[in-house]
């Protein structure tokens, strides 16, 4: 390579690469370095200098098993994660076959409004499930179901047969914002399906069950299984509208803990041990490589990546 | 044509029950948003379906522009103008950073062939893929480290500059992605008579590719600008700690001892803070969803 070719790249990648090693790169070998050290407090001089080889990841083995806080935090995880992979899986793939069979314009209004949870601000989408699960008379929930005559009194929604209530708001606000990244990608699938497996199936009379399972359903195997992977690594990572939540006392402070928000509040709430937190985090780094590595065969990397055409 | 071809079987009754289903199925979005956009110009807070606890006034959004919130019985102050101007900074900042530099790359990833090409554009992908919640320790590792080098530690321009660095960084692997799709699109042929003319590459870029992908810029910026105007938890874990609040730590901090505070003018500043967002998705709505789908698609 030519030294002004090797200027013009520079020129070219230059920015991003410096943001993307300075902000993706080192911070993860920055946690990693931290899940050997005892980091407290963000005390980085003292901190970052006092190995303690691996005993954050020995001290998390054993509160796996023996605090509550920990251990509850890997069955909420599971259970959160399996549940709203689950609906928004389905319910992606619903809306987007429901949304292709209706006319343009009333479905491009139905498929912009179940994007809006996606791009509402954190806060404000939080705020309105703060309202729905409220634990008083004010809470849309109780309000709607005491004027149907269902319950005499307000329910406390995350305390209902715990941690049953905690867990289903957890899947509930996280399902509708999740339920439109499958939604979008089912939906452009089918629209590009090759017209001829249509227009056969419709000669040979298929009805529209018929063209759903024998047609549309077996063409989206791959995206089905693009999305759910890709699905599993998003709720395993996200934390920001169940942090609020937490913090709002919409749902239990123990059984509404995922692991990730358990990362996030070890490092900095309570006790800020980051050494501890990085540990734990250093083990959603190593999930989230093996799957996203999953994800990359699955997208068919090879094609997506053809070497330009008219290279000079 | 698939789709033509698809309804071309269904029968408007069909299409009519599809459509009330999906109806039914988004009511709760739909009442959730609708109520508390109601409960911003309502004397109590709206958590009726019925609306029967709908009283109207305009007492608090005068209270929430004219500027000054206080609490007195917790001690709370805020500047409206505050909490506006710093999510703004930040969400135009990170818009500005993440478009100009996926903008950079994209055309490099997509026009020139360079070792490591490969690799970078696995690397973006894997890098999407990422956990937030691991890198904000490191990065607030970074945060402090680089602080007491350069003497700044503590100071709010820092700070700032700082978080907007580190949540463009967030957005360049899917704007690339879509800015990669743009450039993939436009035809080689251009570009080429230009380059045998003798024009530099970054002259191509700058006076012929950019102003074609005019439409992916747009896209982006409003991505970009609505990733960072929707933020919370980087506003949280830097600005706050400095004494710069935002909206999304003002309405985490009212809520979180809602007792004591007007919910309604919390329902205001929510309803102020969603307003971008509603008119970006009506302004952009067919860009949004393309967008949306092309970059997932890659």
């Amino acid at each position: 390579m030519s030294y002004s070719r090797a200027l013009t790249l520079a020129f070219f990648l230059g920015p991003a690469m410096t943001l993307v090693i300075l902000f993706f790169v080192l911070p993860v070998i920055v946690t990693l370095y931290a899940s050997f050290t005892d980091l407290r407090n963000w005390n980085i001089q003292r901190g970052l200098t006092e190995f303690v080889g691996t005993y954050n990841y020995e001290i998390l083995g054993y509160m796996a098993f023996n605090n509550p806080k920990v251990k509850y935090a890997v069955i909420t995880t599971i259970v959160f994660v399996a549940a709203t992979l689950f609906i928004n899986v389905v319910g992606g793939l619903t809306l987007a076959i429901l949304t292709f069979f209706l006319e343009e314009r009333v479905s491009t209004g139905y498929r912009l409004l179940w994007l809006l949870p996606r791009m509402t601000p954190v806060a404000v989408y939080s705020l309105l499930w703060y309202y729905f699960f409220h634990s008083s008379d004010l809470g849309t929930l109780n309000k709607v179901l005491l004027s149907l005559g269902l319950i005499s009194e307000p329910i406390d929604w995350k305390l209902w047969h715990l941690p049953v209530g905690t867990w289903m708001i957890l899947v509930f606000v996280n399902g509708l914002v999740g339920v439109s990244f499958g939604m979008i990608v089912f939906y452009s699938a089918i629209k590009s399906l090759p017209w001829e497996y249509i227009a056969a199936a419709r000669v040979d009379g298929a009805g529209n069950l018929t063209l759903v399972r024998r047609i549309i359903l077996p063409q989206l195997r791959w995206h089905l299984v693009f999305v759910t992977v890709w699905q599993l690594l998003s709720l395993l990572t996200t934390y920001a509208h169940i942090f609020l939540l937490y913090q709002w006392g919409t749902i239990d402070r123990l059984w509404g803990q995922t692991w990730s928000l358990f990362v996030f509040t070890t490092a900095f709430l309570g006790d800020q041990r980051q050494g501890l937190a990085a540990a734990a985090a250093t083990v959603l780094v190593a999930i989230g490589a093996v799957l996203g590595l999953i994800t990359l065969r699955i997208m068919g990397f090879q094609r997506l990546v053809t070497r330009p055409r008219g290279e000079l | 044509m698939a789709q033509e071809l698809a309804h071309a079987g269904i029968s408007w009754r069909l299409k009519l029950v599809i459509a009330l289903a999906l109806l039914l199925a988004s009511t709760p979005v739909l009442m959730t948003y609708t109520m508390l956009m109601l409960s911003s110009f309502s004397k109590e807070i709206v958590t009726d379906p019925l609306l029967r606890d709908f009283e109207p006034t305009l007492e608090n959004w005068v209270i929430f522009l004219t500027g000054q919130l206080t609490y007195a019985a917790a001690g709370l102050r805020y500047n409206v103008v505050e909490l506006v101007a710093s999510t703004a900074i930040v969400a135009l900042g990170v818009a500005l950073v993440a478009t100009v530099s996926s903008m950079l790359a994209a055309y490099s990833l997509s026009r020139m062939d360079f070792k490591g090409r490969r690799v970078t554009l696995a690397g973006l992908i894997l890098l999407h893929a990422f956990p937030g919640v691991a890198m904000i320790i490191g990065v607030y590792i970074i945060y402090i480290a680089l602080g007491n080098l350069t003497g700044l530690q503590g100071s709010v321009a820092y700070t700032m500059l700082y978080v907007i660095l580190a949540r463009a960084a967030l957005e360049v692997p899917m704007a690339t992605w879509l800015f990669k799709g743009f450039f993939d699109k436009i035809p080689w042929e251009i570009e080429w008579s230009a380059l045998v003319d003798g024009a530099s590459r970054i002259t191509v870029w700058r006076k012929i590719l950019v102003p074609m992908i005019k439409p992916g810029i747009a896209a982006v910026l409003i991505f970009t600008f609505l990733a960072g105007w929707e933020e919370f938890v980087y506003l949280w874990v830097f600005l706050k700690p400095r004494g710069v609040d935002s909206l999304p730590t003002f309405i985490d901090e009212v809520v979180a001892s809602a007792e004591y505070y007007q919910l309604t003018i919390v329902a205001a500043a929510g309803t102020f803070y969603l307003l971008p967002t509603i008119i970006f998705f009506i302004v952009t709505q067919r860009l949004l969803l393309e967008a949306y789908s092309g970059g997932l698609k890659g």
